[in-house]
């Protein structure tokens, strides 16, 4: 009689399709899976103890490193957590201009996303390249208004470093314009292949309960059913302002994850143009003038957090009363986002386990610090 | 915001600090169990609801069950080695919103032991193994208890206080 | 799972349940790929279309750069006087994440006290993360971002540069950066003269420009350099007390109109305070004419001052040149008392006569030095 054997294949950690540095050991009978162990650490840089060592402005350049796709969300989250631990309030127009970073941050991951989710399936580069191109636009804005195209370092304690330039709210506009169309190209030349459909439908299915202890966030919490924003939960910055819709799956699986973040990219359009047109309004200059950057905050603790693109990105931040924090503690979505991997993948085939971790969206940088 | 997110965040503090005096009263813990250090800030301090170490898996599932924080969003160690401990932050949520209710413990430095929430909120798994790589706190009953960052065979505990930065080894050899 | 949400609602995405036979979706797919490869061939210059082209074709075609834009730093020198805008004050090298700025503080080499220039300066670019924190806590502006990303070597050792390669005069930096520099140049300025004051020799100089530098030390001992911000017409030094002064007018005018409200009032005393201005401001230019005749008779290069004046007319521009400072300190004083419009730009009498006021004070100081200079000389041989 035949037998088979159990095979052990390392997904190792140079490979296209694990979205950075990143090890997959699975055990196989066949094709399928029967068990999957991730392995991380190879970017690990000790990020939070370089923040100990570095005065709380000096980090906000490190944050941008964290999640390098969502530079800005990281920083938003850095200096959220900075001005409630010392009490630093800030301006009207800086809410809204953080607001119209971060937002299109989200545009721009989504995106990205749902093209590395294509490379990963074999559409070589196709949906990346329109990805691309919308991205390539906002890394334009983004580098008319901090400098950067990817490390921005825009947001500061009280506001952010400098005003929109004059040619920033045109091209915004502009971009804003073209939004729709395509959002809907996008749907029109994906949702319906039928090779998506095949690999994605059923693939990878969180369940509800599942995903609540699991403790995952963000496009994949909701893909699951569960409709938890944080933007809506517990409001932070100006969010409590905008109408805005939070699409959630009903299966849970790869494929809804795909429609919930191309849906989250047209909510974050309809932020956008909320905040565009309540942009000239509002009060205040770009930065609170009597922040110090060089914060020296109170003895004591804070943690917050934001939905950033990828989940709920966290910063505890413990203050001795100097001017450096005593811990520095970074929640990174994707690591969290990473513990259900091995359930999720257990009776796939192997070719599933690519798709799967492309769903989730992992970014090395922030699982790894 | 701010203010009404911090009141709302006392009133589910006693709230709960309420329900586990009822509940489970040997779980909070007495202040006062470790030293605060002469000069240097106290950094013990807290208004937070600390509990026993060696409750906290009885304290998180009376949280979620009776509750309903059915979201543990982060666990947290910090180092604290002018007061001779370690301290654990678990951040729990509800779904329907709000702020976190925050629990802390505490453990001594010399035998850095508690029970794994891991067995009963899988969520926790990665959390506990990073606290374990970098501090050496032992999660008793977790699964898999594992360096997650370092490589296997490193020795020592990178993130805790009296670790010695050992500096560029490569430019220096 | 029923949680409420504000200001919203939760959607349930569409999953296409509804069957495409035939392939139909990836039809309709190629469909888009079609039309995106037809209009590829048209140029995609607007943010509004999502087809066409738009690449660059680098390095013969370059993309304009925005303003902001930030990759390495580079140290910033006013090439007209020579000196570095950098004091040595250590806030970058503080600031500085991976702390790869290093410099050493000029020292007076007849004290040895430390004065506001740098000796040497060095910022290592392989490290450098190009965060722009060390531009943004300058107080001097002496430190800004450079455009330049095209700095591959083969040569490590280059990548730490030293003051010299990071210098660049203020022209340069103008022209990447426009705007930028227009909102700081002037306070920039304020700064450097208040430190050219405290630098002695060549203390300072951006070591491009030494050698010039130390030519004109040579064959005049009393140059003193200009700022870009006030105009002269004439290219030879000014005077730093006129200048001071000058700048204190305009200082006072600017409290005196920050201060008051915003009504516009006050037209009598303005004019009157005007016409006492443009009074000065004829007398400084006839000693300035008289002084400048008197320049062109003898040589007169554009950097040394060494003409020859009669004491008579040296006196007459000395006098001119007081009365012009008086006439601004009362203009000055008066505005403060009064009510003036919001800003200095829009007061109702004309700027310009203000400005050919202050300009006529300096050119009729300048005579005054000159002539006092050309005095000493003559003293002296």
């Amino acid at each position: 009689m035949l037998s088979t054997d159990e095979l052990q294949i390392n997904i190792g950690p140079q490979h296209p399709s694990t979205h950075g540095v990143f090890r997959l050991l699975t055990r196989l009978e066949g094709e399928t899976i029967i068990e999957l162990t991730p392995v991380f650490g190879y970017l690990h840089r000790n990020h939070e103890q370089l923040g100990e060592a570095n005065s709380y402005l000096q980090n906000m350049p490190f944050t941008d490193r964290l999640d390098y796709f969502n530079s800005m969300a990281n920083n938003h989250a850095y200096a959220l957590a900075v001005e409630k631990l010392a009490g630093i309030e800030v301006p009207e127009r800086a809410e809204y201009i953080r607001v119209i970073m971060v937002e299109l941050t989200r545009i721009l991951n989504h995106a990205g996303a749902i093209g590395f989710l294509f490379n990963d399936m074999g559409a070589w580069q196709t949906q990346l390249a329109f990805s691309m191109r919308e991205r390539e636009k906002i890394l334009d804005l983004f580098e008319m208004v901090s400098g950067a195209r990817m490390m921005c370092n825009y947001f500061r304690f009280g506001g952010v470093v400098r005003d929109l330039p004059p040619e920033f709210l045109p091209a915004l506009q502009d971009l804003l314009e073209a939004m729709p169309a395509f959002i809907d190209e996008l749907e029109r030349l994906l949702s319906e292949n039928e090779i998506l459909l095949a690999r994605t439908q059923n693939i990878g299915i969180l369940p509800k309960e599942l995903a609540i202890s699991y403790s995952v966030t963000g496009p994949m919490l909701r893909a699951s059913g569960i409709p938890y924003d944080i933007r809506k939960a517990e409001p932070y910055s100006i969010y409590d302002r905008f109408d805005f819709d939070i699409p959630i799956g009903s299966v849970g699986d790869v494929y809804d994850r795909f429609l919930v973040r191309i849906e989250e990219m047209r909510q974050s359009r309809r932020i956008l143009l909320q905040a565009l047109e309540q942009l000239p309004d509002a009060t205040g200059s770009h930065i609170n003038p009597k922040a110090r950057q060089n914060v020296r905050p109170p003895v004591g603790d804070a943690y917050t957090r934001i939905e950033s693109p990828k989940g709920e990105l966290g910063f505890y931040l413990v203050s001795d009363g100097s001017t450096k924090p005593y811990r520095y503690k970074i929640r990174a979505p994707s690591f969290i986002n990473l513990t259900p991997l091995g359930d999720l993948c257990r009776g796939h085939k192997i070719a599933d386990v690519v798709v799967i971790l492309g769903s989730i969206d992992i970014v090395l940088g922030e699982v790894d610090r | 915001m701010s203010d009404d997110n911090s009141e709302l965040s006392a009133r589910q503090r006693d709230e709960a600090r309420a329900a586990l005096q009822r509940d489970l009263p040997f779980a909070l813990s007495p202040s006062g169990s470790f030293p605060s250090p002469e000069g240097g800030p106290d950094l013990l301090a807290t208004s937070d609801i600390v509990v026993e170490a060696q409750q906290i898996a009885a304290v998180a599932r009376y949280l979620r069950a009776s509750l309903n924080y059915i979201y543990l969003s982060n666990i947290t160690a910090v180092d604290l080695l002018a007061h001779g401990c370690f301290e654990l932050v678990y951040h729990f949520y509800r779904l329907s919103g709000g702020p976190a209710l925050t629990i802390k413990t505490r453990l001594p430095r010399e035998k850095p032991e508690l029970p794994s929430l891991t067995p009963f909120w899988p969520g926790a798994a990665f959390q506990e193994r990073e606290a374990y790589d970098l501090f050496g706190i032992v999660f008793k009953g977790h699964p898999d208890l594992r360096r997650i960052y370092m490589w296997d065979e490193f020795e020592g505990f990178p993130m805790r206080k009296d670790f010695v930065r050992q500096g560029d080894k490569y430019l220096s050899e | 799972m029923s949680i409420q949400i504000q200001r919203g609602k939760a959607i349930t995405v569409d999953r296409r349940t509804r069957k495409t036979p035939m392939g139909q979706g990836l039809l309709r797919g190629l469909g888009v790929i079609w039309k995106h490869w037809s209009a590829s061939f048209q140029k995609n210059d607007s943010y509004k279309k999502i087809q066409g082209t738009f690449t660059i074709e680098y390095p013969e075609e370059r993309r304009q750069l925005p303003e902001a834009y930030r990759n390495m730093p580079i140290l910033l020198y006013d090439e007209q006087s020579g000196h570095e805008f950098c004091t040595s004050c250590f806030q970058c090298e503080r600031i500085c994440p991976p702390q790869v700025i290093h410099m050493t503080q000029a020292k007076d080499p007849a004290t040895g006290k430390p004065v506001p220039a740098v000796e040497s300066f060095e910022i290592e670019y392989d490290a450098c993360m190009s965060c722009g924190l060390c531009a943004e806590v300058c107080p001097f502006e002496a430190i800004k971002m450079d455009h330049t990303f095209e700095l591959s070597t083969h040569d490590h050792p280059s990548l730490t540069v030293d003051k010299t390669a990071l210098n660049r005069p203020t022209t340069y930096y103008a022209q990447i950066a426009p705007r930028m520099w227009e909102e700081v140049k002037e306070n920039a300025y304020k700064k450097l003269a208040a430190n050219m004051k405290r630098r002695s020799d060549l203390i300072g100089i951006a070591p491009q420009m030494q050698e010039q530098l130390r030519e004109q030390l040579a064959r005049a001992p009393q140059a003193e350099p200009a700022p870009e911000a006030v105009a002269s017409a004439s290219t030879t030094a000014d005077d730093k007390a006129a200048r001071l002064a000058a700048i204190r007018a305009a200082n006072a005018a600017k409290r005196a109109n920050s201060e008051n409200g915003q009504a516009a009032q006050g037209d009598a005393t303005q004019s009157a305070d005007d016409k006492a201005a443009r009074l000065a401001a004829i007398r400084a230019a006839n000693a300035a004419k008289r002084a400048a005749q008197q320049a062109q008779a003898s040589e007169a290069p554009e950097t040394a001052p060494s003409e020859s004046a009669s004491p008579a007319d040296d006196k007459a521009a000395r006098l001119a040149a007081i009365r012009a400072a008086n006439a601004a300190k009362r203009a000055a004083q008066q505005a403060q008392a009064s009510e003036a419009p919001e800003t200095a730009a829009s007061e109702s009498t004309s700027p310009a006569d203000e400005k050919a006021a202050r300009l006529a004070a300096i050119r009729a100081a300048n005579a005054a030095k000159r002539a006092a200079a050309a005095a000493e000389k003559g003293q002296e041989e």
